[in-house]
């Protein structure tokens, strides 16, 4: 059988957190089943906590009754009230609107078995029945009352001495869910509030850290147990924030977004560290705070038929250490830019959702060609080259600035162009050149000629080597 | 041989009553990425091998990175994650986006001059399974530093890319992959289509019909016949580019190389 205990919290004292927050703080501490009922009351189920509130080791072979057992939670509660500063008065019955009744017009603790709830509450005035808890509005509640009130019934006892059928044909089934209520024989189900889950776990630290070992045990220690929170509520991050409070009373905050929701730790960890080692606070650690923001986990049924691709976790992993290698601006997927300027793109995170959901409309894939595109070696920046011309066509380059690997110089066998444009010249990095396709017999290699872009920037008048066909 | 004829003769002998038990040692058949150029593919037999390392070398416009666009373009399209590192930033995303590259699917890894990083970022992705064609591009480097490369690397990603669906492609100046790659392709470069109505100095008129071409446009619609006909543009400064592909490794059988083709011919995009 179900118990049902209230918490009625009388009055604020001094020095304390606004109604209600409290209240359900002091209740989530005996159970996950709650039931807001108002600012001042908390309904909760007390049910099966013989092991924690039963009886002692020493009476171990008594009988553990629920009276006993109601009475240890009472007394439990009544003294993590005043840890809390809380003046609560607790009632614990079988019927929970019984012991919201108790709760609300008796002081202190009360506990009701069953089959005497009709007896406790049959002293108290009907002007503390809640008509609500029965599903009756507070206007026709007060027609009821004041129907009562002139038939001279002035309390619990006096209308649950009436008859049923007197009453069904007098109020209508308002009047017998009533009559049921004083009788302590409703029938209902809490309505329950979710528990709030905080994911963040945060270490004070006794002593400073200065090196990423010690620290890398402590995060480990901290990401396992929000890993940990998390999959007991079926949820994983997508984004994770580790905040140090340095020795200097300053703050370091890192935040990794994650393109898929994870919930590993080692993963989480391993992320961390690379992140903390690219960036690293600049005085030792005092204490470390880790906070995630919780998803709903990724859930994906690959296809037999569909190529593999990198599992997410890893790919995170390796995007980060490669993020570590050459620096986070040179590794991503590449984005051309809406934009007529030569090499004018911008580098995305790489995603592997986004790489499933691009769409395969390449019309090389369906059919394999027998021509191709001819590819194009850009050298960045451009090479900056020295040119001879005739009649404005160049016949001669020579590579001033040794930028690139393969030197390009020596006779323009061949030449095409130019062809000219230019772009943005309301803005201050305009630009305008000439370009030209040539083919240059490499005096530096004795092979094959090399076929190049160059153009002349008309800004500057300066040639450039833009870069190689190939 | 003796050893070998042997076996075979116990295998034949007592093979039936031990159902497959003698084909254990078996190889399984290697599976190949084709690269969209079916030319190309007939002379490497089927296409890039998956689980092995290929190298594709030559010199300044020889082909090499048209080829490396257009196999990442076709596995792209074919919904395999690609990655690129690129040891000298030197790729071109409007010329990968002429040859539709998915750039979605594409993780580009820029290397900043750095042949170590770009050796180390190989070995990250090669860790991480998963990729269908990682391409290591070398194009730019001299070979002096290429042939100092140690041997060791390329054993190691010879055993890190080993039964794994990943073909990863090497592009150089010379040949570094020695003994650890599974094929080898040496590229060279011929002589160009130039456009007659801008031509200032045509050294080399017109091309030599030879049996087999591989052709590098730069219009994919359009053959570089159709475009010679529309007017001079932007896109149109030369037509194309006629190169030479030579498999290396493994070596031709006899029968297999009177169908092989021995010339291509690489059209401008642009």
């Amino acid at each position: 059988m179900a118990i049902f205990g209230c918490i009625y919290e009388q009055s604020v004292l001094s020095g304390k957190p606004a109604k209600g927050k409290s209240l359900l703080d002091l209740a989530f501490t005996f159970s996950p089943l709650i039931e807001q009922t108002s600012a001042d009351t908390v309904v909760l189920n007390v049910e099966g906590q013989e092991l924690l509130y039963g009886a002692a080791l020493t009476d171990a072979k008594a009988a553990v009754t629920e009276i006993q057992c109601a009475n240890n939670v009472v007394s439990a509660i009544e003294r993590c009230a005043a840890r809390m500063r809380l003046k609560i008065n607790v009632a614990i019955s079988a019927n929970p609107d019984v012991a919201i009744h108790a709760a609300r017009a008796l002081k202190g603790m009360t506990i009701i078995p069953p089959g005497e709830e009709f007896a406790k509450l049959g002293t108290l005035p009907l002007t503390t029945i809640d008509y609500e808890l029965i599903g009756i509005e507070k206007n026709r509640g007060e027609e009821i009352h004041d129907t009562l009130a002139s038939w001279g019934v002035r309390t619990f006892s006096d209308f649950g001495k009436l008859s049923v059928t007197a009453i069904a044909q007098r109020l209508g089934q308002e009047g017998v869910r009533l009559h049921e209520l004083v009788h302590g024989r409703t029938q209902r189900h809490l309505r329950l509030i979710e528990v709030p889950v905080s994911f963040e776990q945060k270490l004070e630290l006794e002593h400073s850290l200065t090196e990423l070992e010690p620290l890398a045990f402590i995060l480990s220690r901290l990401l396992n147990q929000l890993c940990a929170s998390l999959s007991s509520q079926a949820l994983a991050a997508n984004e994770v924030r580790l905040r140090m409070r340095l020795a200097d009373r300053s703050e370091h905050t890192r935040t990794i977004s994650l393109p898929i929701p994870i919930r590993n730790p080692k993963t989480l960890l391993r992320l961390l560290l690379l992140d903390i080692e690219s960036k690293p606070p600049q005085s030792p650690i005092s204490a470390v705070t880790i906070s995630a923001e919780p998803a709903k986990p990724r859930m994906l049924q690959n296809g037999l038929f569909i190529p593999l691709t990198p599992e997410p976790e890893k790919l995170e992993v390796t995007l980060a250490r490669l993020s570590k290698l050459v620096g986070a601006e040179n590794v991503g997927s590449p984005e051309l830019l809406n934009t007529h300027r030569p090499d004018a793109f911008r580098m995305k995170k790489f995603s592997i959702a986004a790489a499933r959901q691009s769409v395969s409309s390449n019309p090389q894939s369906e059919n394999c060609s027998s021509n191709c595109v001819v590819g194009f070696k850009r050298f960045r920046p451009p090479v900056h080259v020295e040119m001879q011309t005739v009649h404005g066509q160049p016949v001669r380059i020579k590579k001033q600035t040794g930028s690139i690997d393969t030197p390009i110089s020596g006779r323009v066998m061949f030449v095409s162009g130019p062809w000219r444009s230019s772009g943005d010249w309301w803005r201050s990095d305009v630009w305008a050149r000439d370009e030209w396709d040539i083919a240059v017999a490499n005096s530096n290699s004795q092979s094959d000629d090399v076929l190049c872009r160059i153009y002349r920037d008309l800004t500057i008048d300066e040639w450039f080597i833009e870069g190689v066909y190939d | 041989m003796k050893q070998a004829i042997t076996k075979a003769q116990i295998a034949a002998e007592i093979g039936s009553h031990f159902g497959t038990v003698f084909q254990y040692d078996e190889q399984p058949q290697p599976e190949f990425l084709s690269t969209g150029l079916a030319l190309f593919d007939q002379v490497t037999s089927r296409g890039l091998p998956r689980g092995a390392i290929t190298e594709i070398w030559g010199s300044q416009s020889s082909g090499r990175i048209s080829v490396m666009l257009s196999a990442l373009a076709y596995a792209a399209g074919n919904a395999e994650v690609c990655a690129l590192v690129d040891v000298n930033d030197c790729f071109d995303l409007q010329c990968a986006n002429t040859a539709r590259i998915q750039f979605e699917r594409l993780l580009w890894v820029r290397c900043s001059k750095s042949i170590e990083r770009a050796f180390k970022a190989i070995d990250l992705l090669l860790q991480s399974r998963g990729f269908g064609l990682i391409v290591l591009n070398l194009a730019d480097v001299r070979p002096t530093y290429l042939r100092r490369i140690v041997s060791s690397w390329w054993f190691r990603f010879r055993l890190a890319v080993e039964n794994t669906p990943t073909v990863l492609v090497v592009i150089s100046s010379v040949a570094c992959v020695r003994s650890s790659a599974a094929l080898v392709i040496e590229m060279k470069y011929e002589d160009t289509h130039w456009r007659q109505a801008l031509t200032g100095n045509n050294i080399n008129q017109g091309l030599e019909s030879e049996s087999c071409h591989l052709s590098l446009v730069k219009s994919a619609t359009k053959t570089p016949l159709q475009q010679s006909a529309s007017a001079p543009s932007y896109s149109h400064l030369f037509e194309g580019i006629n190169i030479r592909i030579k498999r290396e490794k493994p070596v031709f059988n006899p029968t297999e190389l009177e169908n092989i083709p021995a010339f291509a011919i690489l059209d401008n995009i642009r």
